[in-house]
């Protein structure tokens, strides 16, 4: 893995009117790999590919390109291209003019412009719009234009910034299956950004969680899901429990006024942690079989399962079942230690 | 498609038009068109090609002003629209300053910098140059016509380009386009409608200017607009003569503008930002 590493983002540190948006970001993205930025509003996703792009430069670290430092190097003379969050097309322009635009400034023969715009017109299935003008497109046909008029220069790296943000849910999953297509097909890497988890768990080789303009965690999508290294991450990937618990000794955790196995270790003794369970991960059995026992506050149903909340001893558990039970009944928990994750506390 | 209360609301501009705009220009063209006897007559209008010198060199003038304007605007404007809110609004009342005095005013100041005992000319002399001849030249009209008008060129292609998304530049840079031809390929079309209004906020006032001719052209750079003048408030009064030469001039104008607007119908499609 270490030798086919595409960009480097080195210690990168900016502020924006004293504010520090970025703190020492380090970040390696690998040829042909699809990385997601994932993180709430304001976390400094579009800000770290802005690095990328060359629109912006940080106030200390660096970037590199293929191990050459191109901090300075300004966007057009990177082997870059950018699908912007709000697709930025050019209203003057058609879309034939629009994917073209690229390819023009480069003076590529007239013929090759043709040939290759419609390469990437059939890319992104919009044949039979080449003359339409830009406003006269749907939002999803606005953003293949964009995808199309980033990717006909053959960039070494695209950048996507929430491309699929302005879409239906439908759309949205039908992009997400073409953007994907696409990627492997051209051999591209994509450094994608999105506040959608379940979009970066679906689409991504790697996905980057961030928080607050620093990296929580850098993993595959199973490993960001199953082993969330801190409540952030845990919460933020999915729905989550997480409760306070003292870490008794190795593989022994307590929590909601129980003992439990659980399969992490490395802690100190009796320290204090943060337990994640998965709202799936929990199963209700009757009360006299289970961990814990509680009750039933209500009963949602989710369209595939049931969502119930469950009081006990103060904490309110999420629980998603293909079952339900009755509001008000007495049930029991039951959590294998495999379900359990501790985490060392957040510093907040 | 339009209803009753529009109809009824628009009367008042009708008649409005109607008494300011249309009963004016049909007494122009009366006028141009007959002689002192009311007799029918092209000789106003024939006899108007002894002044294409004059002719010619106001349009010469207002082009070179316009362009000038233009040239000096474009950027300025760019530049603003691309400053934080506040920086804007002060940077554009800096510009609409000068417009807050009176136009005589502004001018008689740049006779007196011109001079040839002028302040400029004294100032030079400090360090042995001059004294240049300043005033009464075509520099001094074209400079006199930017000074006053500079501003009806900012207006318009500011306006437009505070449209124009940081993320459309940006996505032009990203593309491989560097500043020059983000200018040309992006920028430029998309303040087309602006600049061709600061065209016309310019050209027209600068072409049919007599004030700035006369204080800082001298007697020898007379434009049309001094020779109307002439036809109606000199001593060879000639209010037939001066209406042809105003119906000259507005068809100059409507032909050069109908030129600017050429550019503009094809970008002004699906221009919405
Ligand atoms: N040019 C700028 N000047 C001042 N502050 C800025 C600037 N650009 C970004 N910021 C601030 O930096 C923070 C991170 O911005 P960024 O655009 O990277 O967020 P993001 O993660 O992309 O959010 P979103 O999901 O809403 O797009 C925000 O608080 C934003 O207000
Ligand atoms: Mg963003």
């Amino acid at each position: 893995m270490e030798d086919n590493v595409i960009v480097r983002l080195d210690n990168c540190s900016i502020a924006f009117d004293g504010e520090t948006v970025l703190n020492n970001l380090s970040l390696d993205i690998h040829d042909e790999e699809f990385v997601t930025l994932l993180g709430p509003s304001g976390c400094g996703k579009t800000t770290t590919l802005r690095f990328i792009g060359g629109f912006l430069t940080p106030d200390s670290g660096r970037v590199l390109f293929d191990g050459k430092d191109v901090t300075h190097v300004p966007p057009y003379k990177r082997e870059v291209n950018t699908v912007f969050q709000r697709y930025a097309l050019f209203p003057h322009l058609n879309v034939f003019e629009n994917i073209a635009f690229g390819l023009r400034l480069k003076k590529v023969p007239e013929n090759e412009i043709k040939e290759l715009v419609g390469e990437m017109i059939e890319l992104v299935n919009l044949r039979g719009f080449e003359s339409r003008k830009i406003g006269a497109m749907s939002g999803g046909q606005q953003q293949r234009v964009a995808i199309a008029r980033a990717l006909v220069n053959k960039p070494r790296i695209l950048l996507l910034d929430e491309p699929l943000g302005a879409l239906d849910l439908k759309l949205r999953k039908d992009m997400q299956v073409e953007l994907k297509r696409i990627q492997q097909q051209l051999d591209i890497t994509f450094v994608y950004v999105t506040h959608d988890q379940e979009e970066a768990l679906t689409m991504s080789d790697t996905v980057v969680v961030m928080n607050d303009g620093i990296i929580q965690q850098i993993g595959t999508p199973e490993d960001i899901y199953n082993e969330p290294r801190n409540a952030f991450v845990a919460d933020f990937i999915g729905e989550s429990n997480i409760i306070e618990g003292i870490m008794h000794e190795d593989y022994l955790v307590q929590f909601a006024g129980e003992k439990f196995k659980c399969v992490d270790k490395g802690f100190e003794k009796d320290e204090f942690v943060d337990v994640v369970v998965r709202p799936e991960d929990i199963q209700i059995v009757t009360p006299n079989k289970g961990d814990l026992w509680g009750v039933v506050k209500s009963v949602v149903f989710k369209g595939v399962h049931f969502e119930m909340l469950i009081e006990q001893a103060g904490y309110t558990w999420k629980v998603h079942s293909t079952q339900s039970a009755e509001p008000g009944a007495q049930v029991g928990l039951k959590i294998g230690p495999d379900e359990i994750h501790i985490m060392k506390r957040s510093e907040a | 498609m339009i209803n009753k209360k529009a109809r009824i609301a628009g009367v008042p501009y009708v008649i409005w038009m109607v008494v300011f705009i249309v009963a004016p220009l049909c007494m122009v063209a009366w006028y141009a068109f007959t002689d002192k006897s009311g007799q029918f007559t092209i000789d106003n209008i024939s006899s108007i090609g002894q002044y294409a010198p004059v002719f010619a060199r106001s349009i010469w003038l207002a082009l070179i002003a316009t362009v000038i304007c233009l040239l000096l605007a474009f950027p300025l404007s760019y530049l603003i629209s691309r400053m934080s809110g506040a920086r804007q609004s002060l940077m554009i009342m800096l510009i609409m300053l000068p417009m807050w005095m009176n136009f005589l005013l502004r001018t008689y100041a740049w006779m007196t910098l011109l001079e040839n005992n002028g302040l400029i000319n004294r100032f030079l002399g400090l360090f042995g140059l001059g004294p240049f001849q300043m005033i009464n030249t075509q520099g001094a009209v074209v400079l006199g016509m930017v000074y006053n008008y500079l501003p009806f060129m900012i207006l318009p292609l500011y306006s437009i380009m505070t449209k124009i998304d940081d993320s459309i530049i940006n996505a032009a840079k990203d593309l491989g386009a560097n500043m020059w031809q983000v200018t040309w390929r992006v920028i430029i079309p998309l303040a087309m409608p602006g600049i061709t209004t600061g065209i016309t906020m310019v050209f027209v006032p600068s072409i049919s200017t007599f004030i700035i001719s006369r204080m800082l052209g001298g007697g020898g750079n007379i434009l049309i607009g001094d020779l109307i003048e002439m036809q109606f408030l000199g001593n060879t009064y000639n209010p037939h003569l001066g209406s042809a030469m105003a119906l000259v001039l507005m068809v100059i104008v409507l032909l050069c503008m109908s030129i600017a607007n050429q550019f503009d119908d094809e970008e002004m499609e699906g221009m919405l930002l």
